[in-house]
């Protein structure tokens, strides 16, 4: 009894892979691949959504993988997908250093590669690379808190895992904009991992201290919700304004009831688009620019209803 | 003196070896901080930090003492977060809908890994590992992988109101689930089971004990109380996020270790594990207003962990 249960389970498991594989014809149209580094959130699932409508307008088929964070599930992905005979390859990789190899096997079997929203650190590999420039996201950012918290204060960061490529950019483009505020100054400065709870707690922390904050700038609109929840706990969103960056739904709804200061956003359709354009040309024998940049906008409540 | 020595070396240190070293820790913190650290409010908002911990630690303490180990309860708080917050949307059901739908998930889940265990006979680790992959799964795919946003007011007072305009809901529930938790645990028979069972299984089993019955009920608790914490977090939060709740199952099983039960089940008293959440929440707390960088955090936190339990670990020794 108990080996039939089994051979019975066995049998629906392999079924069911089957059923997931299959249901794809064989078609004329270019497939193309787009390796997500992960699908988790709001960011990844919005360009990841670009990349399809972009592809579906241009009319070629297009095929998403989910790289869950794990640099090597990336490149084996990538491998597979040049062994299938996929026309091109959009990345947008999970690992700057260690996507590599993948890269360089591409490069050898002659399919085009577009990178998307992070350079790689052999970047001249690739083909293309389609994104925003983070040190200019974060600048847009800090030039419009320092105009908000009239150019003095004290004022505090959020900010992503440290040494990942938007939380470096942003940050820097942060300092380069304080360079000219010598009477602001930047009390704390700690990472809370794109991540709500974090930012929560660690903000409620800080207004324990008595320290005056002025602002709290966060690298991204998730730990910029999670402060915005402390701040307003505490009753002090008169002292103090938050920033956020992303454009995600909620914080869009924030800075249009005036709880939220700012977001900007990076403009994370127009990346999906322009990469799918760039990548669809390369495997048609066009040229395109090595670097295509898309750029911010920052979103306050004064122009917040054109982007919900 | 020699009565003091008596008394340090005795049973109030092998009881207290924990208290002890949270009060030194405790104090050391407020002589390096006593305007922040130090004030009251600041006292209250480390016991509102420690409260999904330690409801967390609770359900863990169960499955712990009864010789299991549950990694599963982060996934659990993710999904029952996202699915709360999905029910919570302004004009849609009424609060008692995403409260209810929250605890029973985590409640059946809770279930499901204890037939895995009993009946299974598959090991405690491998049951909830597995399931700890299946219900982060679950939760990315009820969310589509982003956030679920724009819950109602009532939803987010769930964590966020106070009693009496002071005390934060969240430790009120923290401290009437360890009241109710302490009283099963040291009070009824099914909780001298849970020990019995942690202790020998073969014996319990001999002695009369549904040794099945009692891993399943378990593994319950600790999923309902995962889905509780799980609504709890969505409330604080005012969003369902789907990686959320990563490494929360460490953060338990820190707090039950360090309060001083057994890994290997049968022993363990429900005030450590109070503790022992407390304990982790003042040290972030602390490092916090310090302003000691996230990096450095992460290395002391991980060493006071250790040194706390060697600590104990060698109270307890010399008394035996």
């Amino acid at each position: 009894m108990r080996k039939v249960v089994l051979i019975v389970l066995v049998i629906m498991l392999v079924m069911s892979t089957a059923v997931f594989a299959g249901g794809k014809k064989e078609s004329d149209v270019d497939k193309y691949a787009l390796m997500m580094s992960h699908m988790t959130n709001s960011f990844t699932i919005t360009l990841s959504n670009a990349v399809k409508a972009a592809a579906e307008e241009l009319g070629v088929e297009l095929v998403v993988f989910d790289g869950g964070q794990d640099v090597s599930k990336q490149i084996s992905q990538v491998e597979s997908a040049i062994n299938q005979g996929y026309a091109g390859i959009l990345i947008e990789p999970a690992s700057v250093d260690g996507i590599k190899p993948a890269v360089t096997a591409a490069n050898k079997a002659g399919v085009p590669l577009v990178t998307i929203n992070q350079r790689i650190t052999n970047q001249e590999l690739a083909k293309a690379f389609v994104g925003v420039e983070h040190v200019e996201g974060g600048e847009i950012e800090m030039k419009y808190a320092v105009k908000a918290i009239g150019g003095k204060g004290k004022i505090a960061f959020l900010l992503g895992p440290l040494g990942s490529d938007a939380q470096i950019g942003r940050t820097k483009g942060y300092y380069n904009v304080l360079k000219d505020y010598p009477e602001i100054e930047v009390v704390y400065e700690q990472s809370a991992n794109w991540r709500t709870d974090e930012a929560l707690k660690l903000a409620e922390n800080w207004l324990q201290t008595g320290v005056e904050l002025s602002a709290i700038v966060a690298n991204n609109d998730g730990m910029a919700m999670g402060a915005l929840k402390a701040v307003e706990d505490a009753k002090k969103l008169d002292q103090i304004k938050i920033f956020g960056l992303d454009a995600t739904a909620d914080a869009l709804a924030a800075v249009a009831e005036g709880r939220l200061s700012a977001t900007v956003s990076q403009s994370t359709e127009a990346q999906g688009l322009a990469a799918m354009e760039a990548l669809v040309k390369l495997v048609n024998g066009e040229e395109v620019p090595a670097e295509i940049m898309v750029g911010h906008t920052l979103i306050t409540k004064e122009n917040v209803a054109d982007f919900q | 003196m020699k009565k003091l020595n008596n008394v340090m070396n005795g049973q109030l240190m092998r009881e207290l070896g924990i208290v002890i070293v949270f009060a030194v820790i405790l104090a050391i913190l407020m002589i390096l901080s006593p305007n922040a650290f130090a004030r009251p409010a600041n006292l209250m908002n480390i016991f509102k930090q420690a409260s999904i911990n330690g409801i967390l630690a609770m359900g863990m303490m169960f499955v712990i003492i009864s010789g299991g180990i549950d990694l599963s309860v982060g996934s659990i708080v993710a999904l029952t977060g996202v699915v709360a917050a999905s029910f919570a949307h302004p004009g849609e059901y009424p609060l008692i809908v995403p409260v209810i739908l929250a605890v029973s998930i985590g409640l059946l889940i809770g279930w499901f890994n204890g037939l895995g265990i009993a009946y299974g006979k598959i090991p405690p680790f491998i049951v909830t590992l597995g399931m700890m992959t299946i219900i982060r799964g679950a939760a990315l795919i009820v969310s589509g992988g982003a956030p679920v946003f724009g819950v109602t007011d009532e939803f987010e007072a769930i964590a966020g109101a106070f009693l009496f305009d002071k005390i934060p809901l969240l430790v009120v529930y923290f401290i009437t689930i360890t009241i109710l938790s302490a009283y099963i645990l040291t009070k009824t028979v099914f909780g001298r089971r849970v020990y019995a069972i942690g202790g020998n299984e073969i014996s319990a089993a001999f002695s009369g004990i549904k040794v099945e019955k009692v891993r399943i009920m378990v593994y319950m608790i600790s999923g309902m109380l995962a889905g509780f914490a799980g609504l709890l977090l969505a409330s604080r939060t005012v969003s369902g996020i789907p990686t959320a709740g990563q490494s929360y199952e460490l953060d338990a099983i820190a707090a039950v270790i360090i309060g001083g039960v057994s890994m290997s089940g049968g022993s363990g008293k429900w005030y450590g594990t109070v503790i022992g959440a407390l304990l982790i929440a003042v040290i972030g707390n602390g490092l916090d207003i310090l302003n000691v960088s996230s990096h450095y955090q992460l290395v002391i936190k991980g060493a006071i962990i250790i040194v706390a339990v060697l600590l104990d670990v060698k109270g307890k020794e010399k008394t035996t």
